[in-house]
């Protein structure tokens, strides 16, 4: 069993299923640059964190990798097709992808497992299966009897987990986590992390996740580091 | 459990959450279907009324002056349509809208003692009146809002008439009118020599020919050896009148404002509900949610708002309707029957006017990119 921080060994290292090549993302008619030239190859199964100070673009990469965003320069491969031509981004993003935010990201008006069913309304799937799955996942987080809380009735550490519930809703082959623990304490951190990782290795899914702590950065089996819109290791 | 979450509950729990606005826009577009269903209602019924009158009396063919909005024909013409050879018989006559007492206005019909349209009316009490005499007949629902029996006397443009008799008729127009000798009524109308409409009755149509088709053979007829006259078939006068035609003109003038008040209140509603939940959107956007998906949600909400809107604005109106049946400043232009498909056709437009709002603030939704929307504070 892999411990909290350590996110376990690779499971799979048949080929790169993300990979960037020149990835430039300029902002203000070109005034600012996120990232200056980006190449990276992220493995099937692999987990990476991305690391590097605030401002270095870190999660500007991690939205071109997820399809949230497009590049100014460059191309993002998809088991080798080009994300945005060959491979449609709202598609990739309801069956590929599957977002974490610092913020969560929940909707307030809907309860936890609605939040976890507004995942899957996209997905044309069957109502009563859409609250099975989502009611089977809360319970998989630990939140079995906080399924019907709206998420102002639920903790931090709660309401990630209901966001890594509604990350799951559609089964990704990709997880994307930026800054999850950002708004949790050590205690809710160090839980989400081992709830992530024990995740990842239980289904051999490919999580990147960004962060600026240097625990999580260097207990994953990789570690990018970028500064400056540049990748430096 | 957990709940379970449909695309339209999604959509309802978005517009529930500001629920004020949502039900000030509701009484926006209830307003809007509410005059519309109780004011075209209001003119089809009318129409409606119009062309009851015309069958049940037997006309087949109105002849009016052409061209001008009040008609003035004379009165002598009678002859020579009657000389045309379809015809059996031509009734003259004035119609004119009159204040009987400050709250009660009805249609004054002016017709010979011997006109065929008596025919159709059954006489409840009295007897009919004769040309030349200070006499009037009096439809029932019309004696009963007055107060008046037969023998009673009843001011009209400050001429007493005595109530001859009190007739039923076969339409809601017949029932609240009043109809007085027609040399009567070109006193009372400052129309002598002159007449409104000639009402002409055809001869039955021969084997063989179909009724629309002699109607219009024989209007061709009656225009030909009358110049400057238009001869409708009745169903087509019905619908066509001056006053019907006003009635049609204010009611879809008025509801067409008022429609458009309740769509522009959808508008603004699902346009500051866009801006709002911009966020939102993103959120949405990031979990895979197609552009078309977002226009779906906001579109289902506009649509929403249209149903229940149209649905008690159908409800509004049906009872306005009904309400003005009652009256008796109303009660003799309009019934209280409104057809099922015109409610529905009512509750259609109400869907549709939120459709249309929603259309702009949908699109506008649906062009946001993920990340756009996610950084919107």
């Amino acid at each position: 069993m892999s411990s909290p921080l350590n996110g376990g060994s690779p499971i799979s290292t048949s080929g790169p299923i993300l990979e960037a090549r020149g990835l430039v993302k300029s902002y203000d008619e070109g005034r600012v640059e996120a990232l200056r030239g980006v190449d990276l190859k992220i493995d099937a199964g692999e987990y990476a964190a991305i690391s590097g100070p605030s401002g270095s673009g870190k999660s500007t990469l991690l939205h071109l990798l997820g399809g949230l965003d497009t590049a100014t320069q460059g191309q993002v491969f998809f088991n080798g097709s080009v994300l945005g031509k060959a491979v449609d981004l709202d598609t990739y993003r309801s069956r590929q992808v599957g977002f974490i935010f610092q913020a969560f990201y929940l909707l307030p008006t809907l309860r936890a497992a609605e939040n976890v069913q507004v995942a899957m309304l996209a997905l044309h799937e069957k109502a009563n299966h859409r609250a099975e799955r989502a009611a089977a996942l809360l319970e998989e987080m630990g939140l079995g009897t906080r399924m019907n809380h709206f998420p102002n009735q639920l903790s931090a550490g709660e309401r990630q987990r209901v966001a890594i519930a509604r990350a799951l809703a559609n089964d990704p082959t990709l997880l994307l986590a930026d800054e999850p623990t950002g708004n949790l304490d050590s205690v809710n951190s160090a839980h989400i992390m081992d709830l992530l990782c024990g995740i990842r290795e239980q289904r051999g899914m490919t999580m990147i996740v960004v962060t600026h702590e240097n625990d999580i950065a260097n207990a994953a089996p990789r570690h990018i580091r970028i500064r400056d819109g540049k990748i430096e290791s | 459990m957990a709940s379970q979450l449909s695309f339209t509950g999604f959509a309802w729990k978005n517009l529930w959450r500001r629920r004020l606005r949502t039900l000030l826009t509701l009484v926006g577009i209830t307003m809007g279907i509410g005059a519309f269903v109780a004011l075209v209602g209001f003119s089809r019924a009318f129409e409606h009324e119009w062309m009851r009158m015309y069958t049940s009396s037997g006309i087949d063919i109105a002849v009016v002056q052409s061209n001008l909005l009040s008609s003035s024909i004379d009165e002598s013409l009678a002859t020579k349509i009657s000389a045309v050879p379809d015809v059996a018989q031509v009734a003259p006559m004035i119609f004119n809208l009159m204040d009987l007492t400050p709250e009660v206005n009805a249609l004054v019909y002016g017709w010979r003692a011997n006109s065929y349209e008596l025919d159709s009316l059954t006489l409840l009490s009295g007897h009919r009146f004769h040309d030349g005499t200070q006499e009037i007949l009096l439809g029932d629902l019309l004696a009963s809002n007055l107060g008046k029996k037969v023998g009673d006397m009843l001011s009209i443009q400050g001429t007493n008439f005595t109530v001859a008799g009190v007739f039923h008729g076969g339409s809601a127009l017949e029932a609240g009118s009043v109809i007085m000798p027609l040399d009567q009524m070109q006193i009372v109308a400052g129309m002598e020599g002159k007449v409104t409409a000639f009402h002409v009755k055809l001869r039955a149509a021969p084997a063989g020919e179909s009724y629309d088709d002699y109607v219009k053979q024989a209007s061709a007829a009656i225009e030909a050896v009358l110049p400057g006259t238009r001869a409708f078939p009745a169903a087509e006068r019905a619908a066509n009148n001056q006053i019907v035609a006003l009635a049609h003109s204010v009611a879809w003038g008025t509801s067409a404002i008022a429609l458009l008040i309740g769509i522009l209140g959808i508008a603004n509603t699902m346009a500051m509900s866009v801006f709002e939940r911009t966020r939102e959107i993103g959120i949405l956007r990031a979990l895979g949610w197609k552009g078309r998906h977002v226009i779906l949600l906001i579109l289902a909400e506009a649509a929403a708002l249209g149903f229940v809107g149209g649905l008690v604005g159908v409800g509004v109106g049906w009872g306005t309707l009904r309400l003005l049946s009652t009256l008796p400043q109303t009660a003799s232009v309009v019934s209280a029957s409104v057809s099922p498909s015109y409610l529905l056709e009512s509750l259609l437009i109400a869907i549709a006017a939120g459709l249309l709002a929603g259309a702009y603030p949908a699109w506008r939704g649906a062009r946001l990119s993920p990340m756009e929307a996610l950084r919107y504070e």
